[in-house]
């Protein structure tokens, strides 16, 4: 079995700022990602016919200085990080073959998803994330749709709908369950952070150019078509989120974009043994970290949204004090060189944070999204399993994940609960009057990626880890 | 039908006009881009008489076969 001394899984912001933090403290990591490219899901960058080792040409600065950096770190991009058996052993498959690699040290960097409470019509084909819109122009060039209504919570909902209008899809309106009082006192918040002040004031003032409506303190309830989305239904809702359903709006649409923040993904350092706790703010359960990003398990590292939802720049902050911390446990940076290293990038995420607590409280999930589904509305996309079939399995004692999975099959599908377990788990929430903490994450087994189990066959060389099935 | 270099099965459909890219088993429903970062598993498509392939992660390739897929697909041919 190969051994190496840094594995870094995720090469978007807090991937790439560990890596090149480790590299600067002279050290040689490896960099896992499953896209064909690096800069994760926020700096994805359009597929070219250029080398990735050719000079590059991304605007973003990190993702700059990561590929001059290509030849001090080894790179494996279209890769598939399926398991991590303990302590640190890591399973990926990568161009066929399947490898499991040793190493001292595990930064696990995997972003997040969004999240969407289901709502009637949420799986039609023409209802989208935000950023598969979004990553569709940006890389693909391609629009989603002619268009668009963009619903759901947060300022990212106004950055896709600025993309989207500027590559040429018509935006009918933006709704934001937010309240104009809330998003203004989210705007107060940003005061700690002059540049995203500016650049939210820039969103505003090219949306109104563009004539595009921000219903705030609406929710969207419906996504009406037989093959495809038709039609999209909005209201204005209370501070709970329930709409109000008189005054229910309807647009003629062929594309909805709907998310409600982002949900860390946690199964790599699920299946690392880490600890987990549930923080609402964060995106639900994510890795509980005991000084630095280091997780409960010793050696293994959670750095970005993967361990609590924060944005692009607070990733990048987390990744660099990660990478200089664990080149601090390798012996490879002195303890005077670490703390004036990380001093500054301390300081940075902590006026971030002021911040993100503003945007939080104002972007937050609220009650009223659980109650979007109807009885017939699908909630388990892979089993498609209905409200009212899944309540049937909590009220027969599906109460917590295994024992729901055994009586309705909910997240045993191919995406192994990542679509609905966390709105399940509200709901658990909700019909029992548990905490959502207590009901707890979804478990996962390996392999969490999509792998042939050809490729696991062409393993090479033979490997075997003693003591863990 | 044609597509650019590089461009994922997803998105050269997407710009054919082509939304629907499965049927489900249970309910019979259509699906298609959703995600699109490779973990719903709702855009998977037959590639080359193989099922349950994800549209949004391949890569368009010269001579490539697409077919809806219809509930879990049918395995045409050995790979």
């Amino acid at each position: 079995m190969k051994s190496r001394s840094v594995i870094i899984v995720g090469a978007g912001p807090a991937g790439m700022a560990a890596a090149l933090a480790v590299i600067a403290a002279g050290l040689r990591p490896l960099v896992i990602d499953e896209n064909p490219r690096p800069g994760g899901q926020i700096y994805r960058q359009p597929p070219t016919a250029l080398e990735i080792h050719a000079a590059h040409k991304s605007t973003n600065p990190l993702v700059r200085s990561f590929c001059e950096q290509l030849k001090c770190m080894d790179l494996m991009l279209g890769a598939i990080a399926w398991g991590i058996f303990p302590p640190r052993h890591v399973a990926v498959v990568h161009e066929g073959r399947s490898q499991v690699i040793e190493t001292q040290h595990l930064i696990i960097a995997p972003g997040a998803h969004e999240y969407l409470p289901p709502f009637p019509g949420w799986t039609l084909p023409g209802v989208m994330t935000p950023g598969a819109a979004q990553g569709l122009v940006k890389t693909m060039g391609v629009r989603p749709g002619k268009r668009a209504l963009i619903a759901g919570t947060g300022p990212f909902l106004l950055v896709v709908a600025d993309q989207l209008h500027r590559a040429g899809v018509e935006i009918v309106g933006v709704v934001e369950l937010a309240s104009r009082g809330e998003a203004f006192r989210a705007a107060r918040g940003l005061l700690a952070n002059p540049g995203l002040l500016w650049e939210a004031a820039r969103l505003h003032v090219r949306l109104r150019l563009a004539r595009i409506p921000i219903h705030r303190g609406h929710v969207l309830i419906e996504a009406r078509g037989t093959d495809e989305v038709r039609e999209a239904v909005f209201a204005p809702c209370d501070a709970d989120g329930r709409p109000h359903r008189s005054q229910a709006r309807t647009v003629e649409v062929d594309t909805v974009c709907a998310g409600y923040g982002f949900v860390p993904r946690i199964q790599l350092a699920q299946l690392a043994g880490c600890r987990l706790r549930f923080t609402e703010e964060l995106g639900g359960w994510t890795p509980e970290v005991i000084e630095d990003f280091q997780t409960s398990v010793p050696g293994i590292w959670v750095a970005g949204d993967g361990g609590g939802v924060a944005g692009a720049l607070a990733a990048q902050l987390e990744g660099s004090i990660t990478g200089f911390a664990v080149a601090r446990q390798l012996r490879s940076l002195d303890e005077k060189t670490f703390l004036s290293k990380t001093g500054p990038l301390r300081k940075r995420l902590a006026r971030l944070t002021r911040s993100r607590v503003a945007l939080d409280r104002a972007f937050r999930l609220r009650p009223g999204l659980a109650e979007l589904a109807d009885p017939e509305t699908v909630l388990c996309r892979c089993e498609e399993l209905t409200r009212a079939e899944v309540e049937r399995g909590i009220d027969a004692g599906g109460k917590d994940v295994r024992t729901l999975k055994v009586i309705t099959r909910l997240g045993m599908g191919p995406c192994q609960g990542l679509m609905c377990w966390p709105a399940t788990a509200r709901l658990i929430a909700a019909r029992t009057g548990k905490p959502v903490a207590a009901v707890g994450p979804a478990s996962v087994r390996p392999p969490i990626g999509p792998i042939f189990l050809g490729d696991l066959l062409a393993e090479q060389p033979a490997t075997r880890v003693e003591g863990h099935a | 039908m044609t597509a650019r270099d590089g461009e994922t099965v997803a998105a050269a459909l997407l710009a054919a006009g082509r939304r629907v890219l499965r049927r489900t088993a249970r309910l019979g429903e259509p699906r298609g881009i959703y995600c699109g970062m490779g973990i719903c598993f709702d855009c998977l498509v037959q590639i080359d008489g193989r099922p349950n392939m994800q549209a949004c992660r391949i890569a368009v390739a010269e001579g490539m076969c697409v077919q809806t897929q219809h509930g879990i697909g049918t395995q045409e041919q050995a790979p």
